[in-house]
């Protein structure tokens, strides 16, 4: 799905779709979104609209306004394009909010019917270094810069909850209970299972290198 | 091989935090030549290095983000935490300028007449250009949503239109608003009315241009393909400031504009 998120526009965009991508961002992306999307004639379209209205004046658009109960797409129009007449101030940059909250209405819910714009990447294209790792590790539920707490283990003599640690001792502290606010501390030693002195819950040192 | 074993980001040696607090310095005694003996040059050289200080670093956290991917999940949440005590701080700024108008405006001094507004100020109307400012503010807050919506559905043209329609919005309002202090019949220097009109719409109006130049940035950055749908936060710390922005003129114009007149 992100992978062909713009490519459905059909630009030649130097994208690394492969999962293994760190490379810079393409600053010279430079397409130009001017074809098939539906917003862009509307957004084209909405200036010659209102300016045609505009020509044609104030007065007999409020007439319509006031006769209106039923709302309608050209009511809301025209109470925007009354608004618009009746601040002295809402002549030129006005024009635009007009054309914006015009454009903006019935383009967008179209846009959202519709398939995806595109054009947006994906963190899956675009991701780089040490946050797209943490991205693929986590795919193969894996956690090799330790953001999670580790998961508990049966804690049993037969399957002991397995500390990795790089030298031969590392402290552990269990929180015997859920919730618990006194958490035991102890140092875990390479070698024998040892006990949790609270739960008894059994914990076993790995002797464990750094993948990276 | 000495890799860290967290995701945190231990950030290189940085020299801006030092150019920062250069600049404060420069910053305030600058402002005490200017107010106290007429010369600007410590004033100039403080604006300066502020704002190279600010382009450098932050164009540095960009790089680190986007382009070296420092910013893992606990990095970004660290990020939004941020964000949001700054925001909480800019709160507490703005609440004392709002105490120091009701303090003033609900028990008027007798040297005001006894009344709020006080004896000769004629305020401006507040259903001509202040509800204006009203209703662009509010769009502008409908706008960045859209484009926050356009960014997560993976819509690049929308989100640039609506983050573009925001922009103008936010420059419609301080145009508008500078054109309002223009043609004001009263000053800051009238009054306690004056003060606190014009140091509470004053400081917000700034806010308004450092939210505009935030969205700015955002738009460059979105050119530039740096956000991606479910990564986009430098947008997001934005949008709530901007929204913070909104909200402050709500309050402004209920409490100034609209009961204080």
């Amino acid at each position: 799905m992100p992978e062909s998120g713009h490519r459905g526009l059909q630009r030649p965009l130097p994208l690394a779709c492969d999962g293994e991508s760190s490379s810079p961002l393409p600053l010279q992306r430079q397409a130009p979104l001017s074809h098939n999307s539906e917003l862009g004639r509307r957004w084209e379209g909405g200036r010659a609209g209102i300016g045609g209205s505009l020509s044609r004046g104030p007065g007999e658009r409020k007439l319509r306004l006031c006769g209106d109960l039923i709302p309608e797409p050209s009511l809301l129009q025209s109470v925007v394009v009354s608004v618009a007449m009746a601040s002295r101030l809402l002549r030129g940059a006005g024009a635009l909010a007009v054309q914006t909250l015009r454009a903006s209405g019935p383009a967008r819910m179209a846009v959202r019917s519709m398939a995806k714009g595109g054009g947006i990447p994906s963190d899956e294209e675009q991701a780089t270094g040490l946050e797209r790792e943490i991205m693929m590790a986590a795919r193969n539920d894996l956690d090799p810069y330790n953001m999670y707490a580790p998961k508990a283990a049966p804690g049993t003599q037969e399957e002991p909850n397995l500390v990795p640690s790089i030298t031969d001792k590392r402290i552990v502290g269990c929180i015997c209970e859920e919730d618990n606010s006194a958490v035991i501390w102890f140092w875990l030693h390479k070698g024998e299972t040892q006990r949790c002195p609270n739960c008894g819950t059994h914990y076993k040192l790995i002797p464990h290198q750094l993948g990276h | 091989m000495t890799h860290q074993t967290h995701a945190y980001h231990m950030v290189n040696p940085s020299p801006w935090p030092l150019t920062g607090a250069m600049s404060a310095l420069l910053l305030t005694s600058g402002m005490i030549m200017w107010f106290h003996f007429h010369s600007i040059l410590l004033l100039f050289m403080g604006l300066s290095t502020m704002l190279l200080t600010m382009y450098q670093w932050w164009r540095d956290i960009v790089r680190e983000g986007t382009y070296q991917g420092h910013h893992t999940p606990v990095v970004q949440k660290g990020l939004r935490y941020g964000m949001i005590l700054f925001i909480t701080s800019e709160v507490f700024f703005f609440l004392g300028f709002f105490w120091a108008f009701y303090h003033s405006s609900l028990s008027p001094a007798l040297e005001l007449g006894g009344c709020w507004p006080p004896v000769g100020i004629y305020p401006l109307n507040p259903l001509e250009v202040p509800l204006l400012n009203t209703a662009i503010l509010l769009a502008s807050g409908v706008s960045i949503t859209w484009a926050h919506h356009s960014l997560m559905e993976g819509s690049r043209k929308q989100m640039i239109q609506a983050l573009t329609t925001t922009i103008a919005l936010g420059l419609y309002f301080t145009i508008l608003q500078a054109t309002e202090y223009y043609e004001a019949p009263f000053t800051i220097s009238d009054g306690i009315y004056g003060s606190t009109f014009f140091v509470a719409t004053g400081f917000h109006g700034l806010h308004v241009i450092i939210g505009s130049l935030f969205l700015i940035v955002c738009l460059i950055r979105q050119l530039f393909y740096h956000f991606t749908s479910t990564h986009h936060f430098g947008f997001e710390a934005a949008a709530w400031y901007w929204h913070f922005v909104d909200v402050v003129w709500l309050f402004l114009y209920v409490s100034i504009y609209w009961w204080g007149s």
